[in-house]
């Protein structure tokens, strides 16, 4: 008989006795009665190792007194949970696109930086991607000619391609396709293919579409572009030496932005495109005079295209020079002083309810100013543009479904793209394209290499400097239902 | 010429007590031109002409008188070290003609006068290498050689260094030299040059003469800068430096400051002379808190400590039993004991919008991140937010739930990672450890296995329950279990010399079936437990196991392991080396020259030996044929070899920007992982800067090297800095899972276990290299230079062989109960006061706290208060204290 101490954890049983008779397992099972550790988990330390079940006492060598170690523990064994996590890395390549939260990039195939970024911006506009998914590569009809066709096949593919993929995706035949409708993409310098302007790349891509898309049997909609894009303007022109007036309407795919001395901000710049003067023969003073024309926005679209006419002909240097001015643009921008005043009357409602809305949303109470409604000035919904933009996805969810309520625009928009240049002249320096995903993340697609960015750094876009500046701004609707 | 009034008469001159008085006002003046003099240096002029002429006189009478004078006036004017004394000056012409004079003279007592003279003349006449003045002074009276000066002691001392070298050539006799020196280093002694009488006796090679003359005044400023000149010296002199400041040391009872020597030297005799002739038992047990922490293992016996109970507390404070509690009471103190989460350390919050989208799935990488993140920060607390949490919380983090998290061998990772957060406790650890070892999963069990071992590190206890618990599943057939084990084995007892783990280790790698990965993995072991052991037995084995390795496991990573294990046999033991490096150039070609680098570089590791730097330098100098590998541990032996100084180290920051600038892809990627042991846990700013370059780097690699790096060189400080830029560095490459992945073990490192940890293998004052430490660091950095296959791969774990050079980095006072007693101190940048005159500051820029405190790199800490003294010269760890019989409270 032995009596030795056991430490167990932090305690330390003395006294413990062992009867060298028996085997080791009724000195465990001793053990057990002081701690609750059931034999088969007990590891006792002896000389040379654990103390075995049948291990033979005079073997093992324990002496009068000594001080063993009992390691060992009642706890609950870990077990697996039956449903394993799922890992990213373990996903098919087209999940993790899902998970890296932005769509991928576009190769350069040689200075396309400009058609790569034109591309990411349209590739933001889901009504635009529904569209082309419902353009059937068989129903060409008629009207349509072979390269319209096959390029906006290219370009349904290619959107398709860019949703699923997580490596840049090659556009390769969207590249041909374009080339070869549009002959003058295709020039060349020096053997390499030139850069060109983005802008003349997004109009004739628009183009394209609006004619491909709007064949009958493509959709109900009879045209989907113009349904999308489309401006509808209404001009006054007036000569003042002969007080002649007459009206005319037009449909526009963009608004121009003029760039000139006094323009500091996106705003004056639309006003001052929107007035512009024209020579033409008045048929009351027989000779050629000129005229000023007004124009109002009468129809507004869902995607509000506003192109900041920095390149103008520079013919001493025979180049597209750019103007480097600096022109703020907000990301929420409200064109309601730019409308007719029938399209003002309709936008009224609207207005009142996403201003009860956002009124809501930020806690105040709804009161009644219907007064100061009408001199809503842009600088105060631009102070509230961060806090209303997140409740945006929201809203054109809704449209989708074509639910029971009807949507109705209230003519302030949300800056969705931007396609900015980086560079001295059109035909030189480089495109990016900076789209908001639909999770209200900024990415900045620069070719092959998309990057989160932060919304501040959208709004420093705006020139000034010889970093990028924007050249295109999408704006997207915000809209209420009623 | 100033008019003087008093020069016309010519008469009065010749008195001194008129020569001095206006001496002063024309000093600005004198000694343009010869013509230039002032009235009273024409005199004193005309006075040693007429004394050397004299001199010259037949009459022995008049010759001696007027060698009297010419002494006199040498004398006296001598005590001025800003310009030649004048009557040296005056005398210089005539330095010939006495010289002349002198050969002609007969022998006699007045010979020897001249020679006195001419010997002191000598000191500003003789030419370069001719010695003159040694010449004359050994021909001379061997008066008292103070009475001439301490210039002319100087100049005499550096006469006969070169004297001797001379001699020691052409193996003439040197005892006239030696009594001469002699006479110089008592002289030097008694007037607190220290410096000068070491220098002397370093070059007559005979240092142990400085044992007579040493004094309970002087010696410790003796023995401060024997032991840091010996880090300047070549091959053997060094440890004899050392050994004459240990003896020096025990000569005056001051056991503590020769213990840092005999560890320094490895003398395992020395310590135990300093055991046995110590009879303080508490000054033990401050020796066995310094053997602690230095990672000794030693069984003391009764001659060390008689008393029976004081023997078994001796031996629980050298086992490291108390490190848990201590680094606790710390904790508690600092107040930092609440658990973070890896989230806290992220800081995701302050990165707005940027950082990475939704994570709405796992990612396996980022989780593996995570738990090696918490298990660095939260090491040794004992608690954490993912691992330790107790499984009935509702809030669904129960340590079930993370572990599962993790994929496969991420899993293993996850296990060891609770070994971690249970540092030192031993007791509360392994029982936590236990209900994983019971897992069906094998990689838990894996993870389990090196959690214990992480548990042991560092902490010995008599009942060897690691050893208990591990050696049953290293025969095991699954490699990852294995492997857990084996490795648990090399960190629990690294640097025991472990008999019975050596002979379970090599049975492994003779094994010829046994996978590449065990049989690399069982090296290293074998080489942390024996490090710096020299054990033959032990090389053979590995040798033998390269050996077998085929064609294609030579070009494996992990091969490359054996041939570091090998290093760490010899780390630091230089010359021991030798045998094993012509083994090894009969290795394959694949890994020949990779083994001959390592083998350099770990023998000399430590020593700051500028030739092997010089040599390492070479080789990363040439440009290689295609699938050589060698220059990247080159490159970390530059760092292995230099980091042992200060001034090395700079140079070695310097000639590393180099590499940068001319060496290929190859020395580029380890250029970072140097610099990172170069200043581990000692955030240089300019290493910061080049580090935060190159963790942009358009080679992914060399990037990933350089995020690691910053992480090691802030490990443990909670530099706000480095964690800025990590923060920033995790948003740059959200997208690279890789890199991601190094950013978030380098700011897990930052916050090593919460900024109260560092890695600095060197302690004591940056005296004592603690080669544990130093061989986990140089492990884990050698994994580092592939890490797509290691780290990035499966073998995530060797990050924790990390844990080897994990210390608290903190001051703990104890009383003479060893509990912990607060005494304020003052904390500040150390200064080095090697060889400076007086009784200089140690510390500058202090300030005062109270004990527990955390140290910087590169700070000291000194008790503000009279009233404790404390036993251990250096104040870093467990401090002993004791209270100050004489102090008395003023009021």
């Amino acid at each position: 008989m032995l009596t030795v101490s056991v430490k167990w954890q932090k305690q330390v049983f003395s006294n413990v006795e062992i009867d060298t008779s028996q085997p080791p397992y009724v000195f465990k099972c001793q053990l057990y009665d002081l701690t609750g550790v059931p034999p088969e988990r007990q590891k006792i330390t002896v000389k040379g190792g654990l103390l075995k079940d049948d291990a033979d006492w005079s073997t093992v060598g324990v002496k009068q007194g000594q001080k063993l170690m009992m390691m060992g523990t009642a706890d609950e064994i870990v077990k697996a949970p039956e449903k394993g996590p799922v890992f990213v890395e373990d996903l098919p390549e087209e999940e993790q696109v899902v998970a890296l939260g932005h769509g991928a990039g576009l190769l350069n195939l040689g200075n396309t930086c400009y058609m790569n970024s034109t591309v990411q911006c349209l590739h933001s506009v889901p009504e635009l991607k529904s569209a082309l998914l419902n353009y059937s590569t068989s129903g060409r009809s008629n009207e349509l000619d072979q390269t319209s066709h096959m390029l906006t096949v290219a370009t349904r593919d290619l959107f398709s391609e860019l949703d699923k993929s997580v490596k840049p995706v090659v556009p390769m035949q969207f590249w041909m396709v374009l080339r070869k409708k549009y002959p003058q993409f295709g020039q060349l310098h020096n053997g390499v293919f030139m850069q060109q302007d983005a802008e003349e790349c997004w109009t004739q891509l628009l183009y394209t579409l609006s004619q491909s898309l709007r064949s009958p049997g493509s959709s109900e909609n009879p045209d989907t572009v113009k349904a999308l894009f489309g401006i509808e303007l209404v001009s006054r022109i007036h000569c003042q030496e002969s007080g002649e007036e007459s009206s005319e309407s037009e449909s526009v795919y963009s608004l121009k932005c003029h760039i000139s001395q006094e323009v500091n901000h996106l705003h004056e710049g639309l006003k001052h495109g929107l007035k512009s003067e024209l020579e033409k023969a008045s048929p009351a003073l027989g000779r050629s005079a000129i005229y000023l024309k007004e124009s109002r926005i009468s129809g507004l679209p869902r995607y509000l295209t506003i192109q900041f006419v920095r390149f103008f002909w520079k013919r001493e240097s025979n180049q597209k020079a750019k103007i480097l001015r600096k022109v703020d643009y907000p990301l929420e921008l409200d064109v309601y002083d730019l409308c007719s005043d029938d399209l003002r009357k309709k936008l009224e409602a609207p207005r009142q309810i996403l201003r009860d809305e956002e009124g809501k949303k930020l806690g105040l109470k709804t009161n009644e100013k219907s007064s100061g409604s009408k001199d809503n000035d842009v600088k105060m919904t631009d102070a509230e543009g961060t806090s209303s933009a997140s409740g945006e996805p929201s809203a054109t969810s809704q449209e989708g479904n074509g639910s029971a309520k009807e949507t109705h625009l209230t003519g302030v928009y949300d800056l969705v793209a931007v396609l900015t240049h980086k560079g001295r002249s059109a035909d030189s320096g480089h495109y990016v394209a900076w789209v908001k995903q639909e999770n209200g993340k900024w990415v900045e697609h620069d070719d092959d290499n998309p990057t989160l960015q932060r919304e501040e750094d959208i709004i420093k876009l705006s020139g000034g400097g010889d970093w990028h500046m924007a050249y295109i701004c999408m704006y997207k609707a915000r809209d209420v239902t009623m | 010429m100033a008019p003087d009034p008093n020069s016309g008469s010519g008469s009065g001159a010749r008195e001194e007590a008129s020569l001095k008085v206006p001496s002063k006002d024309p000093k600005k003046k004198d000694e343009k031109k010869d013509e230039d003099l002032s009235d009273e240096d024409l005199a004193l002029k005309q006075q040693l002409e007429l004394y050397v002429e004299r001199v010259q006189d037949p009459d022995p009478g008049l010759q001696k008188v007027a060698l009297e004078s010419m002494r006199q006036e040498i004398r006296t004017s001598t005590s001025s070290m800003t310009s030649v004394p004048k009557p040296l000056k005056f005398l210089r012409p005539h330095y010939g003609t006495l010289k002349a004079y002198y050969e002609t003279m007969p022998d006699s007592d007045l010979k020897k006068y001249l020679a006195d003279i001419l010997s002191v003349l000598a000191l500003t006449m003789s030419a370069e290498g001719e010695r003159e003045s040694l010449k004359y002074r050994l021909l001379g009276s061997d008066g008292d050689i103070g009475s001439w000066g301490h210039e002319y002691v100087r100049n005499l001392a550096g006469e006969i260094a070169q004297e001797y070298i001379k001699r020691q050539s052409e193996e003439a006799p040197i005892e006239d030299l030696m009594e001469l020196v002699q006479q110089i280093v008592a002289f030097h002694m008694q007037h607190n040059a220290e410096p000068e009488a070491v220098d002397l006796l370093m070059e007559v090679e005979d240092l142990d003469l400085l044992v007579e003359h040493v004094d309970k005044t002087n010696f410790k400023r003796t023995c401060l800068y024997l032991t840091s000149s010996a880090r300047y010296l070549p091959g053997p002199d060094d440890m004899l430096v050392l050994d004459i400041a240990y003896s020096i040391y025990v000569k005056f009872e001051e056991f503590a400051n020769a213990l840092q020597i005999a560890l320094f030297l490895d003398n395992q005799q020395h310590v135990r002379q300093v055991f046995e002739s110590c009879g303080d038992p508490l000054m033990k047990k401050q020796f066995c808190y310094i053997l602690a922490r230095h990672g000794v293992t030693l069984e003391l016996d009764e001659e060390m400590v008689a008393d029976d109970s004081e023997r078994e507390v001796c031996q629980e404070i050298l086992n490291n039993a108390r490190l848990s509690e201590g680094y606790l009471t710390l904790a508690r103190d600092i107040e930092v004991m609440e658990p973070k989460s890896p989230e806290d350390i992220y800081k995701a919050h302050l990165l707005d919008g940027r950082a990475s989208a939704g994570a709405s799935v796992d990612s396996a990488r980022q989780n593996l991140a995570a738990t090696f993140v918490n298990a660095f920060v939260n090491a040794g607390f004992g608690q954490d937010k993912l691992m330790t949490v107790s499984s009935d919380a509702s809030s669904g983090g129960s340590s079930g739930n993370w572990l599962f998290k993790n994929k496969e061998h991420g899993k293993t990772s996850a296990a060891a990672s609770l070994g971690m957060i249970l540092l030192w406790d031993i007791d509360s650890g392994l029982s936590q450890m236990d209900k994983y070892l019971h897992s069906n999963d094998n990689h838990v069990i894996a993870g389990a296995l090196l959690g214990v071992g992480i548990v042991n590190c560092g902490v010995k206890n008599d009942c060897d329950p690691a050893l208990a618990l591990l050696s049953d599943y290293i025969g095991k057939d699954d490699p990852s279990i294995r492997i857990g084990a084996i490795m648990g084995l090399g960190i629990s007892y690294a640097g025991s010399q472990n008999e019975q783990i050596r002979s379970i280790l090599t049975s492994i790698l003779n094994d010829a079936k046994a996978p590449l990965d065990v049989i690399a993995f069982t090296a290293i072991s074998l080489g942390l437990v024996n490090v710096g052991s020299c054990n033959e037995d032990v090389a053979q084995a590995i040798i033998f196991a390269l050996m077998d390795r085929s064609e294609s496991e030579l070009g494996e990573p992990l091969t490359q392991l054996l041939p570091l294990a090998l290093g760490l046999l010899y780390l630091g033991k230089q010359e021991s080396v030798e045998a094993t490096a012509e083994v090894s150039k009969t290795f394959n070609e694949k890994i020949r020259k990779y083994c001959d680098m390592i083998l350099l570089s770990c023998a000399y590791a430590g020593t700051g030996n500028v030739l092997k730097v010089q040599n390492l330098l070479g080789h990363c100098a040439q440009h290689l044929e295609k699938g050589e590998t060698h220059q990247g541990p080159a490159v970390l032996g530059i760092a292995m070899v230099a980091m042992a100084e200060e001034l090395g180290l700079e140079m070695a920051i310097r000639s590393l920007e180099h590499l940068l600038q001319y060496g290929e892809q190859n020395i580029r990627r380890a250029v970072p992982l140097a610099l990172g042991l170069l200043c581990i846990s000692n955030p240089k700013v300019n290493v910061m800067d080049t580090l935060s370059r190159l963790s942009h780097d358009t080679d992914s690699e060399v990037a990933m090297a350089a995020v690691i790096s910053l992480g090691l060189t802030g490990a443990g400080t909670n530099n706000a800095r480095i964690a800025g830029m990590l923060r920033n560095l995790s948003t740059y490459y959200y997208k690279d899972a890789s890199l991601l992945f190094c950013v978030r073990i380098a700011q897990g490192l930052i916050h090593l276990g919460k900024g109260l940890l560092t890695l600095n293998p060197y302690q004591s004052d940056r005296f004592l290299l603690s080669p544990i430490a130093f061989a986990g660091l140089i492990t884990m950095l050698h994994t580092c230079l592939d890490m797509k296959a290691l780290i990035l791969g499966k073998y995530h774990y060797v990050l924790y062989f990390l844990v080897l050079a994990m210390q608290p980095r903190m001051l703990m006072t104890v009383d003479e109960n060893l509990k912990p007693l607060s005494v304020p101190v003052r904390v500040g940048q150390a200064v080095d006061v090697v060889g400076q005159a007086g009784r200089p500051k140690t510390i500058t820029g202090f300030q005062t706290h109270s004990t527990p405190v955390l140290l910087a790199a590169g700070d000291r800490a000194e008790l503000a208060t009279e009233k404790y003294i404390p036993l251990s010269p250096i104040l870093e760890g467990f401090v002993i204290v004791r209270e100050n019989p004489e102090y008395r409270e003023d009021h």
